[in-house]
């Protein structure tokens, strides 16, 4: 046996308990998703699926809740990628300047990513419902105290980001510090010298350099807007109703929670099956665009 | 040459680390049951996997007394209220763990479980009940306890306005009560007439309970007639469209915010407050009530979904135990369910420890709390009750397709009319 053989040998015996796994949980799953995704399969162990090809991708795209679920989950990605990029950026200078406590403070933002969604969602649907209006009750402003919230799809729609925002931000400002600490004190020092003001160092020297954690963070916040289930699944439940092409639906049904109703509240598996095929053909197209957009624009020291 | 000996052996390791970690499992699972053979040869023992947490602990409670008493183990499993029960259960029999005795509501469970049941013959409690559930001829379901809905209202609220609720029997009657509490607010210290929710968070109020009037109230007793035709995807317009002012009173004489935005605890404690003289509820209020020291009289009062006069509220069993037809105690589950039909056990069980109202004719215990004792009494009336058919409509039709339509008109957002042709519609797509 050569050394070479023996090498090889061990590469794949190393690597084989990996990679075993990866096939039972992934990859075998993902076939047999696409398989059921063209059944009539009900998930009752005993009962054989039928096939039924392309019949349950066919009635999704016609499906008005779901053009609509789409379109809403697009709005919600883009505005809660921009809210919480751009509120972890703002945490993450903040806390990298020289103050006192910076400490605390970071770990004060970090908190409420440790919360759980559905507790989170539950301690936002109490503020929106039971406080705002007592406080708009304390101080006299009628707007405040018969504001319903969440029984209008655009707050709601804000609502949402709001609460997934103050959940996220801290997570995200995590990277930002650890990007900004990286950032050369000497080319800053070399542009004060040059005259630079605040907003040219950022511009030309700090954003640059922390390109790498905007490709991260933004990768982390698309995926995870666009997945996003249990803040809405606690917060809305859905909610409110609203009207596209003149069809009610519900405003805050984002894919993964339409893809969970069509699957169990409906007991529709296979279409539920189909439905989540299309949301991850569609999240792995998004988010490799993005990274593949972002990459080109870091800088190599 | 090299490279396929290099593969062969990597197959080899492969199968090697898959017998290793597969290899134990079978040896356990034999010695398992060599045990259970050793010790204790004629040990049967029945899982029952059920959907009310609210009762979980007074059901292991009586379980165990059986245990005691029959030497037969029941294990209770409980998944509800926030966990999806449906789910799990499909996940339970994907499982090796299947239940022996599992829990389906109404028509739309047997539907789905239909391959997996097996159903009763010749059991004592068969005969004790009207209210089993029944299919093809043969009774399947055995009923878990009797609940039932109406317009709760707060007798003593009723009393100072000086309406007496038994005359409340038409859309008619409720309009002049309705109008008549409304200019009482500030002397009755109410903030609406009716506590009622349509928001995300309560669809069942909506789309399960008060659609049910359209479905069966006015009509007799086990009438399906117009959920026949809905099924086939005909709605009934003249229905629809009484039915719609009904929709239209109680959301007219209720608080925005509980309707639009409330939950259960806000719906319900706005009639536990005395900020409302009714509540679009049920029953199964009745352990909120108590645990919150209500104490004012309350009682039942028909909906009038319909035009036409009304005597009787809806009353149901909402759940029903079924047999896995796979399950290897099927004997000892049947006797574990008489067992709790008739013995005087299971009726203090049902009845004091569990607040049920039991659906066995053969009990007389009366329950203390004030909704289910007033339940007992719709029961005994002579077609004092309507159907249940919630649950025999098509999965997510009830919760999913038009509980929207009710935010929607409660919002302002579509008129009645929009209401009554989406509703139609949606019953038209079902053909």
């Amino acid at each position: 046996m050569g050394k070479k053989l023996k090498s090889k040998m061990f590469f794949w015996l190393f690597l084989a308990p990996a990679l075993l796994s990866f096939i039972i949980v992934v990859v075998i799953p993902f076939f047999m998703g696409i398989y059921y995704s063209l059944t009539d399969w009900t998930a009752i162990a005993g009962i054989k699926p039928n096939w039924v090809g392309i019949d349950n991708y066919k009635n999704m795209f016609k499906d008005i809740a779901f053009q609509y679920s789409f379109i809403r989950t697009f709005v919600f990605t883009l505005l809660s990628v921009m809210t919480i990029n751009f509120v972890a950026l703002m945490l993450a200078f903040l806390v990298t300047r020289e103050i006192k406590f910076k400490n605390f403070y970071r770990a004060g933002f970090f908190v409420p990513n440790l919360i759980g969604g559905l507790v989170l969602g539950y301690v936002w649907q109490f503020i929106f419902k039971s406080v705002i209006p007592q406080i708009g009750d304390a101080l006299g402003i009628d707007f405040l105290s018969n504001l319903l919230l969440l029984a209008d799809p655009t707050l709601t729609l804000f609502g949402l980001i709001f609460a997934f925002t103050w959940q996220y931000a801290g997570y995200i400002m995590m990277i930002y510090i650890a990007a900004l600490l990286n950032v050369p004190q000497e080319l800053i020092e070399a542009s004060e010298v040059d005259g630079a003001n605040f907003f040219q160092k950022f511009w030309n020297i700090t954003f640059p350099m922390i390109a790498q954690a905007f490709t991260i963070t933004s990768f982390l916040t698309l995926v995870n807007s666009f997945k996003q289930f249990d803040i809405i699944i606690a917060l809305t439940n859905g909610g409110p109703s609203d009207i596209y092409k003149e069809q009610i639906v519900n405003s805050t049904e984002l894919l993964a929670v339409h893809i969970y109703n069509v699957a169990f509240k409906y007991n529709n598996m296979a279409e539920g099956q189909a439905r989540a095929i299309i949301f991850f053909l569609v999240l792995s197209v998004v988010s490799m665009a993005q990274v593949y957009y972002n990459k080109k624009r870091e800088v190599e020291m | 040459m090299k490279k396929i000996v290099s593969i062969v052996m990597v197959l080899v390791m492969i199968f090697a680390l898959a017998g290793c970690s597969s290899a134990p499992a079978p040896a356990d699972k034999s010695a398992d049951t060599k045990t259970e053979d050793k010790v204790a040869p004629k040990e049967e023992s029945v899982v029952i996997y059920q959907n009310k947490v609210e009762i979980g602990e007074q059901l292991s409670a009586f379980a165990a007394k059986y245990e005691a008493q029959t030497g037969v183990k029941v294990t209770v499993k409980t998944s509800g209220g926030d966990t999806p029960y449906a789910e799990n259960l499909k996940a339970e029999f994907q499982s090796d763990r299947q239940p022996d005795i599992f829990v389906i509501e109404g028509k739309g469970g047997y539907n789905t479980w239909k391959s997996k049941l097996t159903p009763f013959s010749g059991d004592k409690w068969m005969d004790l009940t009207d209210l089993a559930f029944k299919a093809d001829g043969k009774t399947y379901g055995f009923p878990v306890a009797v609940e039932a809905w109406g317009m709760a209202y707060n007798a003593d609220l009723l009393a100072k306005a000086g309406i007496d609720p038994s005359t409340l029997t038409s859309q008619d009657a409720y309009k002049a009560a309705f109008k008549k509490l409304d200019g009482m607010k500030k002397e009755l210290g109410i903030k609406s007439v009716v506590a009622m929710a349509a928001g995300p968070d309560m669809r069942w109020v909506t789309g399960l309970h008060n659609f049910n009037g359209y479905l069966s109230a006015g009509l007799p007793y086990g009438d399906t007639s117009v959920l026949d035709k809905m099924l086939k995807g005909q709605p009934d317009m003249e229905r629809l469209k009484e039915y719609a002012d009904w929709v239209e009173l109680l959301f007219k004489y209720s608080d925005k915010a509980v309707l639009l935005t409330g939950n259960y605890d806000a719906q319900v404690g706005q009639f536990a407050t005395g900020k409302a003289v009714f509540v679009h509820q049920g029953n199964w209020i009745d352990p909120w009530l108590m645990s919150n020291g209500v104490k004012f009289p309350m009682g039942f009062a028909p909906h009038a979904s319909v035009y036409g006069e009304h005597n009787a509220i809806f009353i149901g069993a909402p759940s029903y135990y079924v047999i896995n037809n796979e399950s290897k105690n099927i004997q000892a589950a049947k006797d574990f369910l008489n067992y709790m039909a008739t013995s005087e056990e299971g009726a203090n069980y049902m009845v004091k420890e569990a607040k049920m109202v039991p659906a066995f004719k053969n009990i007389t215990l009366k329950p203390d709390a004030p909704l289910s004792a007033d339940v007992m009494k719709w029961l005994a009336k002579d077609n004092g009750a309507y159907t249940w058919l919630q649950n025999d409509m098509p999965d997510g039709f009830g919760m999913g397709t038009i509980a929207p339509i009710y935010e929607a008109f409660a919002k302002g957002d579509i008129t009645k009319q929009e209401f009554i042709d989406q509703l139609a519609d949606k019953i038209r797509a079902l053909k």
